[in-house]
C-alpha cells in the first residue's frame, strides 16, 4: 500500500487515517521487539530465576503469601506484595523495631508440633533451613514438615559444586511417583558440596543436609528468613494450612486436635495429590 | 472443558500439562466433550471448503443481498467479543484491579471471537487469494478498509496478550526463557491494551459506519456527527455495553458445565453494572437517534417511517423489542443492585443485553439490504443455504475447542482454585 495508490490524494484526512493506523502498528511492534530485547537482557544478566519466582509468587493463592508478621501475630492480616523478600521491604523494619519493644512469645511449647523444630538455624517459608557453621559457609536442609512431604525422593537433580543459587531461585528438584518439585534456595551463594542424604539419615537426624553453601558475600543480609520463636509460629500456621489442603477438597474445613504428620506424605497420597499439596507448601504453584 | 470428576483417586493422563490444584475431567471424559465439536468443525470446513473450490454460487447471497448469515454473525460476535478490549482498557488503563479475575478468560473469548470473524471473512470474500489486496491497494473511501485494517490488527494484538496466559501452562513455564518473555511481555500489556482499545473503537465504529453512509438505503442512513455517522459511535457503546454482559455469561456457562466456582459473585455483578451503565446510556443515545432518523433524517430522504415497518416478519415490533424490550429492560435490571444480587436476574438481564446486540446488527444487515429502496424494488428474502450455517457452525465449534482446550490447560480463572476449597467446604456445610 502506497501513497499514489487507488485513490490516495495527499489531503490532511487520507495522511491523518494512514499515519495513524501506521503509528499504532509501529507502536505494536516496537513493543514486542522491545519485549524480546528485555528478555535476552534478563538473560544476560541472569534475572531468570528472579523473575521465575516473581511469577510463581504472584500465582500463589492469597493464603499462600501472608506477610511473616501476620503469622507471627503482629499485625492482623497483612499480605506480602514482595515475594517474601524482607530484605527490600518498606514495612519490615518497622515491624522489627516493635519486635525489638515486644518479644514475640513463644507460639509452642518445645516438642509440642510432634516433630523437631530446632531454633539453632534460619528458616525459609518454601521449607528450607539454613544454618550457619563456624567456617563461614552454611549447611542447607529441609525442615521436618518438608522432609515428611518430600518422603524419600525417586531421584533428585543436585546443583554441581561452584554453582550460584539465588534466593528464591531453583535449590534442587527432586522427583517422586513421576512428579517433580523445585525447591526454592533461602539464599544467594555458591554451592560448595551437594548430597542427597539416605532415607534413613533423612528420617532420623534433622542434621541432614543437602547442599554445603558460601554465601555471597562476608555478612549476609538474612533478612529475609525466618529465627527464633517466629518459627514455631510459621510452622504452626504451616500445619494448618496443610491440614485445610487436605481437609477442603471433599470435607469441611477441619483441623486435627492430635497427631503429627504421617513419616512420608507420598506414600499415602496419590501422585496427583502429592504434586498438587507439596506445589502449595513449597511454594510453586 | 467437561465435567469435574475428579472425586475420589481417578485422575487425568495429561495431568502434567494440568496447572497443579486445578481440577479436571478425566482425559477420556474430555476426548468425549470435544469430540462433538471436531465432528461439527470438519462439517464447517467441508461447507467452506465448497464455497472456496466452488464459489460464492453455494450460498443464497447475491449481488442484492450481499451481506447474510455471515456478516450478521461477524457483526455479532465481535460486538460480543469486545470484552476482550473493554476489560483490558478496564484493567489496565482504568487499574479496575478486580478485572483480573476474569481478564485471562475475556481474551480468550475476544480472540476466538475475532479469529473467528476472520475465518468467516476469509470465506465471504469469495476470493481468499486475493484477500491481501485490501491492504495494498485500499480503497481509502471505505469504511470497509477502516474494519479491515483494524481487525487485522485487533488480532494480532489479541494473539500477542493471548501469548502470555498460553505460555504460563505449566509444563511451558518449566522453559526459563518462555516464563522470561511472557514477564516482560505482561509488563507491557498496558500498551497492548490501549492498542487493543484504540483499534477495537475504530473498527466497531466503522462497522456501525459502514451502514450509516448507506445514503442508498435510507433504512440505515444516519446523519453525520463530524465525520461519522450516528452509527459509527452507537456501534461503538453498544459493543462496549454488552462485552461485560457476555463476558459474565460465558464466566457463568464454563462455571456450570465444569461445576466449578470460577470468580466471586461480586465480580460478575461488577461487570454487570458496568454492562448497565453504558447499557442504559447506549439505549437513551438510541432513543435520540431514532428519534432523529424517524422525524428527520428519514422524511428529507422522501419515506416514512411506518413505510419500513409494513414488510412482515419486520415489524414495528422489532424496534420495540430492539430498544425496550432488550435494551431498556436489561439496563434497568442491571442497574438496580438488589437485581444485580440475585444471580437469575443478572444472567436474565445479561442474556437480553447480549441478544439485544445481536438484534440490532441482524437489523442492520438483514433487514437494510431487504428493503426496497426504490419504486420498481421489491421485497427481499433470504434464507441461507446449507453451506453458510455449515461454516458458521464450524466457526463456532472452532471457537468452542479453542476455548474448552484453553480451560483445561491454561489459567483462565486465576481465583479458581481458591474458590474451589471454599465451595467444597460450604458443600459439605450445607450436607
Amino acid at each position: 500500500m502506497f501513497p499514489g495508490v487507488n485513490g490516495f490524494h495527499w489531503t490532511a484526512g487520507h495522511l491523518i487515517f494512514l499515519g495513524v493506523f501506521y503509528s499504532v502498528v509501529a507502536v505494536i511492534a516496537a513493543t514486542l521487539v522491545r519485549s524480546l530485547l528485555r528478555s535476552r537482557k534478563d538473560f544476560d544478566t541472569g534475572k531468570a530465576e528472579a523473575i521465575r519466582w516473581r511469577e510463581d509468587f504472584s500465582d500463589l493463592p492469597a493464603r499462600d503469601r501472608k506477610c511473616r508478621h501476620e503469622l507471627a501475630g503482629e499485625v492482623a492480616e497483612r499480605l506480602c506484595d514482595n515475594a517474601f523478600d524482607c530484605r527490600t521491604c518498606l514495612m519490615h523494619p518497622e515491624f522489627e523495631r516493635a519486635r525489638a519493644t515486644r518479644a514475640i512469645k513463644p507460639a509452642l511449647r518445645e516438642g509440642a508440633l510432634g516433630f523437631p523444630l530446632p531454633l539453632d538455624r534460619f528458616y525459609h517459608r518454601g521449607h528450607t533451613w539454613v544454618k550457619p557453621q563456624p567456617d563461614g559457609t552454611v549447611l542447607i536442609g529441609l525442615d521436618e514438615l518438608g522432609k515428611r512431604m518430600m518422603g524419600a525422593p525417586d531421584r533428585m537433580e543436585l546443583p554441581a559444586p561452584g554453582t550460584r543459587i539465588r534466593t528464591n531461585g531453583t535449590a534442587w528438584l527432586a522427583g517422586r511417583n513421576g512428579a517433580r518439585l523445585r525447591v526454592l534456595a533461602p539464599i544467594d551463594g555458591t554451592v560448595l558440596a551437594a548430597h542427597a542424604p539416605d532415607e534413613t539419615l533423612m528420617k532420623t537426624r534433622n542434621e541432614a543436609w543437602i547442599l554445603r553453601v558460601r554465601p555471597d558475600s562476608g555478612k549476609p543480609n538474612w533478612k529475609h528468613l525466618l529465627y527464633g520463636n517466629e518459627v514455631s509460629a510459621w510452622m504452626m500456621k504451616e500445619l494448618e494450612r496443610l491440614q485445610l489442603l487436605r481437609s477442603s477438597a471433599r470435607s469441611a474445613p477441619t483441623l486435627a486436635d492430635g497427631g503429627v504428620p504421617v513419616a512420608d506424605f507420598a506414600a499415602t497420597l496419590d501422585k496427583r495429590e502429592w504434586d498438587a499439596l507439596c506445589g502449595e507448601m513449597f511454594l510453586e504453584p | 472443558m467437561g465435567r469435574e470428576c475428579t472425586r475420589g483417586r481417578s485422575k487425568p493422563m495429561d495431568s502434567h500439562l494440568i496447572l497443579r490444584g486445578l481440577e479436571r475431567c478425566t482425559f477420556r471424559k474430555f476426548l468425549g466433550w470435544i469430540l462433538p465439536w471436531i465432528a461439527l468443525l470438519a462439517f464447517g470446513v467441508y461447507a467452506a471448503g465448497r464455497c472456496l473450490v466452488l464459489g460464492l454460487n453455494q450460498t443464497n447471497m447475491d449481488n442484492r443481498f450481499a451481506f447474510g448469515l455471515w456478516i450478521f454473525l461477524d457483526l455479532t460476535i465481535i460486538a460480543l467479543g469486545a470484552g476482550a478490549f473493554f476489560t483490558g482498557f478496564l484493567l489496565y488503563i482504568l487499574k479496575r484491579s478486580e478485572m483480573k479475575a476474569v481478564i485471562n478468560s475475556a481474551v480468550v473469548i475476544g480472540f476466538v471471537c475475532y479469529s473467528g470473524a476472520v475465518c468467516a471473512l476469509f470465506v465471504d470474500v469469495g476470493q481468499p487469494l486475493r484477500s491481501w489486496f485490501t491492504f495494498w491497494h485500499p480503497n481509502v473511501h471505505s469504511m470497509l478498509t477502516e474494519v479491515t485494517f483494524c481487525i487485522t490488527c485487533y488480532l494480532i494484538v489479541l494473539l500477542i496478550e493471548y501469548v502470555p496466559i498460553f505460555l504460563k501452562n505449566r509444563k511451558l513455564r518449566q522453559v526459563p526463557s518462555f516464563l522470561v518473555f511472557e514477564h516482560e511481555l505482561h509488563k507491557l500489556t498496558y500498551v497492548f491494551a490501549g492498542a487493543g482499545t484504540f483499534l477495537s473503537f475504530f473498527h466497531q465504529g466503522s462497522l456501525g459506519g459502514l451502514f450509516g453512509v448507506l445514503r442508498g438505503r435510507p433504512f440505515a442512513f444516519r446523519p453525520e456527527l463530524g465525520i461519522w455517522p450516528s452509527t459509527f459511535f452507537l456501534f461503538i457503546l453498544s459493543a462496549a455495553a454488552v462485552g461485560p454482559s457476555f463476558v459474565l455469561l460465558t464466566t457463568w456457562l464454563v462455571s456450570k458445565i465444569s461445576r466449578k466456582v470460577l470468580v466471586r459473585q461480586e465480580i460478575l455483578s461488577q461487570l454487570g453494572r458496568i454492562s448497565g451503565i453504558l447499557l442504559a446510556a447506549y439505549v437513551f443515545l438510541k432513543c435520540v437517534d431514532t428519534l432523529i432518523w424517524m422525524n428527520g433524517t428519514s422524511r428529507a430522504a422522501g419515506f416514512d417511517v411506518h413505510e419500513f415497518y409494513t414488510y412482515q416478519p419486520f415489524g414495528v415490533w422489532i424496534l420495540f423489542f430492539e430498544i425496550v424490550v432488550l435494551g431498556l429492560v436489561p439496563a434497568a435490571i442491571l442497574l438496580d443492585s438488589k437485581k444485580r444480587a440475585s444471580m437469575p436476574w443478572l444472567l436474565s438481564a445479561a442474556a437480553l443485553a447480549c441478544a439485544g446486540v445481536a438484534l440490532n446488527r441482524f437489523v442492520m444487515t438483514i433487514q437494510t439490504l431487504a428493503l426496497p429502496t426504490l419504486p420498481f424494488d421489491r421485497f427481499l428474502s433470504y434464507w441461507p443455504s446449507w453451506q453458510e450455517s455449515a461454516t458458521f457452525l464450524g466457526v463456532a465449534a472452532y471457537g468452542v475447542l479453542v476455548y474448552s482446550i484453553s480451560f483445561r490447560y491454561l489459567n483462565l480463572f486465576p481465583q479458581e482454585r481458591e474458590l474451589a476449597a471454599d465451595a467444597a467446604a460450604r458443600r459439605e456445610v450445607r450436607r
